[in-house]
């Protein structure tokens, strides 16, 4: 008892013995790729099939007979076995020739091998198709799983899905085709120029004439041909840089977003607690929509590749398509969405002052002024944002820490000591700014004649990054002596009233000017004789004032300013000073030559 | 089956037949030789269909596998030498009848004369020998 099978021939139905089926299967099939790259190979087929149709047809007594293995022999003895049919194309040598060989070049196809497969046949296939044995690809693909953190078997999962498993004869056979390699490409270069050389041996002379035509175009047809096969070498090589590119992103992405996600292979300190800060949203939601933000593009540039590279590639589908342009715009959109309402978030700025007075144990004492560092600098565990950091306080909970603390030195109205202190912070409205700023933690002491300022700011548990700043401003009567002494750990800058631009205070004692401008009480006089300085002749609104020296010692100098005119030259031995004071009441001249020296002064009286 | 690798397959089958030369082999060839000619010739004056052409061609010994003449009438037809049109088959599949065309006509009537020449000459020199 036999299973029978339906099948329909040129339209016609007939009832086939199971083994009957298969063996006509296999004909069929080796028929279809002994013709996979001939002109018009579907009509072929259609054609052999309604011969095979009628033969059987011949062959049946009634309706009801079914097709046996016996009919089928008879039939493929009747039509020929495949080399029959491809032999034939051997006559035909000269015209067709060079339009052939191009179009019957079977490139070799990429499938799993699961006759040598270890997991799914990729690396077995893979080996067919660059014509290697299979042991490289397997130890090439351990190697890059090992060094890419597993990222690789990603890659192996996504081939295994689209590259078609070798199921039939034919298909083995095209897995195990002709591979692109440098003597292959020796070869068909060389073929290219035999097959002109043997056409110009081959003219046949009594049809020279039309052999000239076929000849000149056959010439040209094999350039062509070796032209093709490089730009085709060429479009394989792209491939393969669309691959590494597109298949790189992927899996560092894909381990990026595996870290981000889960902080578990390397960790990095607070990271999650920042993203969470300044997006508000769970890490894990903003790490995959960036991967499938970037990764997906790079998926596409990755199936193109293989798409170049692999002739029979599986489609991926249409469903699979637009879900992945659907999921890549959603991605897109909502990453758009946290940014602006991050970028809303900092929209308002708000701040809060508070303004008190500060009294020196004795009016006349110099103030001091102290910068206090905090330890919490030390703390390793932080994440660094713009100005401020974020670290853990006792309760283990996130606060942040920034210096973004700035000092201005002003002129008090009256005779009190004031210090205000400005609280700013962003938000996404004024009140919510305001709220924030409210929250920043701000310290400073007066004790005695020093007054110990904070070099830093702490918000309260679990603030958000948003832009917390203190603006000290510190108002002091004129005449108030004070003293500077920096934190040991940072040099701080403070800022001067005015607009003067930043005046380094360092230790010295400072006054407050009546312009509001502090005056220096320790610092030295700034020499204000220029002698030293070479060869000049300067004439402006306080006068002229000149002075030459030469190399060997001569000088002369002349002063014309409010204080009158002195005149002094000199060379190695003589020496002459001419002074004049303001009003012209007196002259005053000096003169010396080597040991003798004369002075002479001349007053109106 | 043979497995001979693309584009070199035309190629090495040639070579491998001039190594092998037997008298099989000859014959198959000198007879798809005038294949071409012969199925021209055969739908000169009548359009016929496939199996008409492979009755006639096996008669004359042409042919020994059918499966021979399909790709050579796909090529004929792609060359503009044949036409084809379905007719409905009493019995069994609709034919497609093959039919000569213009350029089919003056290729036979070329093939005709260069046929001519070629048998005179094979004559004359076989029979000289």
């Amino acid at each position: 008892m036999n299973k029978t099978v339906n099948i329909n021939l040129a339209n016609i139905l007939f009832h086939i013995d199971e083994g009957a089926f298969n063996k006509m299967r296999l004909y069929l099939e080796s028929i279809k790729r002994s013709f996979a790259n001939t002109p018009g190979s579907d009509e072929i087929l259609v054609d052999i099939e309604a011969r095979i149709a009628e033969l059987f047809h011949e062959k049946l007594e009634n309706e009801r007979q079914v097709i046996t293995e016996k009919e089928v022999d008879e039939v493929i003895t009747i039509m020929g076995q495949p080399e029959d049919y491809m032999v034939d194309e051997d006559i035909f040598e000269d015209e067709p020739k060079a339009k052939r060989s191009s179009e019957q070049r079977r490139s070799k196809k990429l499938y799993r091998d699961t006759e040598m497969k270890y997991v799914a046949g990729v690396s077995s296939g893979l080996a067919h198709y660059v014509g290697v044995d299979p042991l490289w690809v397997r130890l090439l693909w351990i190697v890059l799983t090992i060094g890419s953190g597993g990222g690789f078997i990603l890659l192996y999962g996504l081939l295994w899905i689209l590259i078609p498993e070798a199921t039939t004869t034919s298909q083995k056979l095209d897995m195990r085709g002709e591979d692109i390699n440098i003597s292959n490409i020796e070869r068909k270069v060389k073929e290219g120029f035999d097959d002109v050389a043997e056409k110009v041996k081959s003219v046949d002379y009594s049809e020279v004439g039309n052999k000239v035509k076929n000849g000149g175009k056959t010439f040209f047809d094999t350039i062509g041909d070796i032209i093709m096969f490089f730009f085709k070498v060429f479009g394989k090589f792209i491939g393969i840089i669309l691959i590494i590119v597109g298949a790189a992103t992927i899996i560092g992405m894909f381990i990026g977003m595996l870290t981000l996600g889960t902080l578990d292979w390397f960790h990095l300190p607070g990271l999650d607690g920042v993203l969470k800060n300044i997006t508000g949203t769970p890490v894990w939601v903003v790490s995959m929509l960036l991967f499938f933000a970037i990764g997906i593009p790079f998926f596409f540039l990755l199936y193109l590749g293989l798409k170049i590279l692999v002739n029979n590639l599986k489609s991926i589908g249409n469903i699979a398509k637009f879900s992945l342009l659907g999921l890549w715009l959603i991605s897109i959109i909502s990453l758009i969405v946290l940014g602006v309402r991050e970028a809303a978030s900092h929209a308002f700025t708000g701040s809060v002052t508070t303004e008190k007075e500060l009294y020196l144990d004795n009016a006349s004492d110099t103030l001091n002024i102290q910068l206090v560092s905090t330890e919490l600098w030390e703390q390793r565990e932080f994440m660094r944002m713009d100005d401020s950091v974020m670290l853990y306080n006792d309760e283990g909970n996130p606060i942040l820490l920034s210096d973004d603390v700035r000092f201005n030195l002003k002129k008090s109205q009256d005779s009190i000591i004031r210090i205000s202190i400005r609280k700013e912070a962003n938000g996404s409205s004024y009140d919510e700014a305001r709220g924030t700023a409210e929250k920043i933690e701000y310290g400073y002491t007066m004790n005695g004649k020093n007054l110990l300022l904070n070099d830093f700011l702490t918000t309260a548990d679990k603030s958000t990054f948003n832009g917390q700043e203190v603006r000290v401003n510190l108002y002091l009567p004129e005449g108030t002596i004070l003293r500077y002494n920096p934190s040991s750990s940072r040099n701080w800058v403070v800022r001067g009233d005015r607009d003067r631009g930043d005046i380094d205070l360092d230790e010295s004692v400072w006054k407050m000017g009546f312009d509001g401008e502090l005056k220096c009480q320790e610092c030295p006089e700034k020499e204000t004789d220029e002698d030293d300085e070479d060869n000049r002749i300067r004439i402006n609104s306080d006068g002229i004032d000149i002075n030459i020296n030469d190399e060997d010692g001569e000088s002369f100098k002349m002063k014309i300013d409010e204080e009158g005119v002195r005149i002094k030259a000199k060379d190695d031995e003589e020496n002459v000073d001419i002074n004049i004071d303001s009003k012209g009441n007196k002259v005053e001249i000096k003169a010396k030559d080597g040991d003798s020296e004369m002075t002479k002064t001349i007053t109106k009286d | 089956m043979q497995t001979i690798t693309s584009n070199t397959k035309g190629k090495s089958r040639h070579k491998k037949q001039k190594e092998v030369m037997n008298v099989e082999n000859t014959k198959a060839q000198m007879r798809k030789g005038v294949l071409e000619y012969c199925i021209l010739s055969i739908l000169n004056g009548h359009d016929k269909y496939a199996s008409e052409i492979l009755s006639t061609l096996k008669d004359a010994k042409m042919l020994v596998v059918e499966g021979t003449i399909y790709p050579l009438l796909t090529r004929l037809k792609n060359a503009g030498l044949l036409n084809y049109r379905w007719e409905e088959s009493t019995s069994g599949p609709p034919r497609k009848y093959y039919t000569l065309t213009e350029t089919g006509k003056l290729f036979l009537k070329e093939l005709d004369s260069t046929w001519d020449e070629l048998r005179s000459a094979t004559n004359l020199v076989t029979k000289n020998k």
